[in-house]
C-alpha cells in the first residue's frame, strides 16, 4: 500500500476518516462489539492466568527461537512437507511464485494470511500472470475493490454494504443489493467454482507445532479448509514467530485466540495439517511447502523490542485502542493497524518512515490490558517514543516548543516571568484560538498554587 | 466428570455454537432421527463405511455419490470436544474430511463414548505424530465480514446437526479406506 520509502501521512489520514461520518458510524459499531463479546466471552474463566501461561510460553519460544525452527522444520519435513526459507519479502514471493510455476499452477486461491498482505504476495503473482483469488469474503471484497485490510480480523469493515452492493454491481456485474445475505451468496457462487478448479491453494498459519510439524488455521468460512483439501498443492506462507513448542500448548491458544479476537469460543473451523497426504488417507494436498518468512524478525528478535513477537494477531489491541476507534485502520498507511501495527511498522518499515505513526497514541495502556499474551505495548510505544526524540525526528515545532520548555522550567525568573505573560496573554489566545485545541483549554487559575499555600 | 456431564457439556456448548444436537439410544433410533432430520434435503450423501453410516436408510432417488453436489451429507465422526462444543474430523479414518464442508447440512453421527471433556485430552491422544488431518468444527460456517452482521454458510454449511448416539458399539467395523473419490483433490 504504502511505498515503504515515503513518510506515512498519519495525521493528514486520520484527519480525512474523521470527517468521513459512515467510517465513523462503522468503526463505534465494530469496536464496540467486539469489545464487548471479548469481556462476555472471558467472564467466568480464568483468563488472567491463561495470560500469563500464554505470556510465559511465548517468551520461551523467542528465546529459542532458532532451536524452535529447526525442530519445526525436521518434523515438518518428516511427514512430507518442503521448507522454504526466505530472508525478506522479495525472496518470499520468488520463492512462492517459482513453486508455482514449476508445476505449471495458475489458478490460485487463498485464505486469509497477514504476512502475505505484509510482502504484497498477491500483487506481485498477478504481475507474474498468475490469477490470485483471495477467499475469506472480506478480503474478496477487498481484491475486487483493490483496497488492502482495515482491520486484521474482519479486513473489509471500513465498507458499508450499500458500498458493497455497488462494488459487486460494478465489478461482477451482479443485481445491486444491499442484504449481506444475497451479497455472500453471489461470493459464494463465485468462489465455490474456483476452489473446485484451482490447481493451488496459499494459506498462512495461526500458529505451527514444532513438535509435530503440524500448521493450525481458525477459519470461521471454512475458506480455509477448502484451500487446503481441495487443490493438490498447498502453500503455506508463514512467520517465523508463529512457532509454539508443542500440540500440547495448542489447546491454551484455541481458548484465547477466538475469545480475544471475536468473542467466540471457537471459531467455526479449526485445521490443524501435518504434512502431506498419507496412505490410506482421502485428505491432504499431495505437495505442501511452507516457506518461513523471515523479513524483519531476526533482528527485531535480537533488539530491545523482541517481545513485539509474543503478538498472535488477535486484534483486541485494536478494537480497544481510542485512536483506532476514531481513525480507522487505513489511517496507519501500513498493513497492521493500531497499536500492534504501530510497534510493527516502525520497526519492519523503519523510524524514517513510520515515525508520524507514533503520534497515533495516548499511552493510556488499555492494549495491554487486552493482550492475551501480555505484549508490554505501552512500554514499546514510550520507548519507540523516546528514539523517535532522540533521533531528532520529531516535528521542528515540538522540538523547539520541549526546548523552550526546558529552558523556562529551568530558570526560576523565566518560569516566574512566563507565569505572568500567561495570566496577560493566555486569555487573548484563547480568543484568537477559537474552536481549536487552545480555545477548549481551561483558563490560568487566578492565583498560583504556591501563593495559594503561603497565604 | 460423569460420561453423563460429558455429553451434557458437549451439547450445551455446540447449541451455543449454532449447531443442532439430537440424541440417539441406539442405531434403530438413529435412523428415525436422521430420516427427520434430512426430511427435506433433495440428496443426500453417506460414505456407508462404518457400521452407524450403514445403518442410515434412504430413498433410492434420494441417494448420491457425489458429495460436491449433494445437498446433505451424514456422517460419523471422529469425536467430539465438550469443552468447545465441536466435532472433530479426522483423516485417519480414511474419507476426505472436506465432505462434510462442502454440503449446505451437515448431519455429524456422533458415538457419545468418543466425546473428549477438554481440548488437552484430544491432542493429547495424537502425541507428536497426529493424522494429515484434524478438523475441530464448530457450529455452521459463518462471516460477519459484512457490517458484522452474522451470516450462515459462507463457503460451508449452514446448518449442522450432530446425533449423539448413547451405549457401546460393540462389534467395530474394519477400518477401510474410503473408495473412488471426486472433487477436485483427484490426484492427475
Amino acid at each position: 500500500m504504502n511505498p515503504s520509502n515515503k513518510k506515512i501521512p498519519f495525521r493528514a489520514n486520520a484527519n480525512r476518516a474523521l470527517h468521513d461520518s459512515s467510517l465513523r458510524a462503522t468503526m463505534r459499531n465494530i469496536t464496540e462489539t467486539f469489545t464487548k463479546k471479548r469481556e462476555e466471552a472471558i467472564s467466568s474463566l480464568p483468563f488472567e492466568e491463561w495470560r500469563d501461561l500464554a505470556s510465559a510460553l511465548r517468551l520461551q519460544v523467542l528465546d529459542n527461537l532458532p532451536d524452535t525452527i529447526s525442530r519445526f522444520t525436521a518434523n515438518a519435513t518428516r511427514t512430507g512437507a518442503t521448507i522454504h526459507n526466505a530472508k525478506d519479502a522479495r525472496e518470499t514471493r520468488e520463492i512462492v511464485a517459482s513453486i508455482l510455476r514449476d508445476r505449471g499452477a495458475k489458478k490460485v486461491v487463498k485464505s486469509k494470511s497477514m504476512v502475505s498482505e505484509e510482502i504484497h504476495l498477491n500483487d506481485y503473482l498477478e504481475s507474474e500472470g498468475l490469477e490470485v483469488m483471495e477467499t475469506d469474503l472480506g478480503e474478496y471484497i477487498n481484491q475486487i475493490a483493490g483496497e488492502g485490510p482495515s482491520h486484521i480480523i474482519v479486513p473489509a469493515i471500513h465498507k458499508n454494504r450499500r458500498q458493497i452492493g455497488e462494488l459487486f454491481a460494478e465489478k461482477l456485474g451482479s443485481k445491486y443489493t444491499d442484504d449481506p445475505m444475497e451479497l455472500t451468496k453471489i461470493a459464494r457462487k463465485i468462489l465455490r467454482e474456483r476452489f473446485l478448479s484451482a490447481q493451488a491453494g496459499i494459506t498462512g498459519a495461526n500458529f505451527a507445532a514444532a513438535d509435530s510439524g503440524s500448521i493450525v488455521l481458525f477459519t470461521n468460512e471454512g475458506n480455509g479448509r477448502m484451500v487446503t483439501t481441495l487443490p493438490p498443492l498447498h502453500i503455506a506462507v508463514i512467520s517465523i514467530d508463529k512457532v509454539i513448542p508443542s500440540l500440547k500448548d495448542l489447546p491454551l491458544f484455541i481458548r484465547l485466540l477466538p475469545r480475544s479476537a471475536t468473542g467466540q469460543m471457537l471459531t467455526s473451523y479449526l485445521s490443524v495439517i501435518t504434512g502431506t497426504r498419507k496412505a490410506g488417507e482421502s485428505t491432504g494436498a499431495q505437495e505442501l511447502h511452507i516457506v518461513l518468512v523471515d523479513n524483519g524478525r531476526s533482528r527485531i528478535l535480537a533488539g530491545e523490542y523482541r517481545e513485539m513477537l509474543k503478538c498472535i494477531r488477535c486484534g483486541a489491541c485494536l478494537n480497544t485502542c481510542p485512536i483506532y476507534r476514531m481513525v480507522g485502520g487505513h489511517s496507519y498507511g501500513a498493513t497492521y493497524p493500531g497499536p500492534m501495527g504501530i510497534v510493527f511498522t516502525t520497526l519492519l518499515n523503519g523510524m524514517e518512515n513510520a515515525h508520524p505513526l507514533l503520534d497515533a497514541t495516548t499511552l493510556c495502556g488499555a492494549c495491554a490490558e487486552v493482550c492475551p499474551v501480555k505484549v508490554p505495548l505501552p512500554q514499546l510505544l514510550r520507548r519507540l517514543r523516546e528514539e523517535r526524540v532522540e533521533r531528532r525526528m520529531t516535528p521542528l515545532i515540538e522540538q523547539a516548543g520541549m526546548a523552550g520548555f526546558a529552558l523556562v522550567t529551568e530558570s526560576p525568573i523565566l518560569f516566574h516571568l512566563g507565569q505572568t505573560a500567561g495570566r496577560i496573554f493566555w486569555p487573548i489566545a484563547k480568543k484568537v484560538g477559537g474552536k481549536n485545541v487552545v480555545g477548549r483549554m481551561p483558563d490560568f487559575a487566578p492565583r498560583t498554587f504556591r501563593r495559594r499555600r503561603i497565604l | 466428570m460423569t460420561r453423563t456431564e460429558v455429553v451434557d457439556l458437549f451439547t450445551k456448548n455446540a447449541i451455543k455454537a449454532g449447531a443442532e444436537v439430537a440424541r440417539a439410544k441406539d442405531t434403530g433410533e438413529l435412523n428415525r432421527i436422521a430420516g427427520e432430520i434430512l426430511k427435506g434435503a433433495q440428496s443426500i450423501f453417506c460414505p456407508k463405511v462404518t457400521r452407524k453410516e450403514k445403518a442410515i436408510v434412504t430413498a433410492e432417488d434420494r441417494r448420491t455419490e457425489d458429495y460436491v453436489n449433494a445437498s446433505a451429507c451424514i456422517e460419523e465422526v471422529f469425536g467430539a470436544v465438550a469443552e468447545t462444543g465441536s466435532v472433530v474430523l479426522s483423516s485417519r479414518e480414511g474419507k476426505p474430511v472436506q465432505i462434510g464442508l462442502l454440503t449446505a447440512h451437515h448431519v455429524a453421527i456422533l458415538p457419545a463414548e468418543k466425546i473428549y471433556e477438554k481440548l488437552d485430552d484430544l491432542f493429547a491422544a495424537y502425541g507428536d505424530s497426529p493424522p494429515t488431518n484434524i478438523t475441530l468444527e464448530t457450529g455452521p460456517s459463518r462471516t460477519a465480514d459484512i457490517e458484522l452482521i452474522l451470516t450462515l454458510g459462507v463457503h460451508g454449511p449452514e446448518r449442522l446437526s450432530i446425533i449423539v448416539v448413547e451405549g457401546q458399539d460393540r462389534k467395530r467395523s474394519r477400518k477401510r479406506t474410503f473408495p473412488a473419490e471426486t472433487g477436485a483433490s483427484d490426484p492427475s
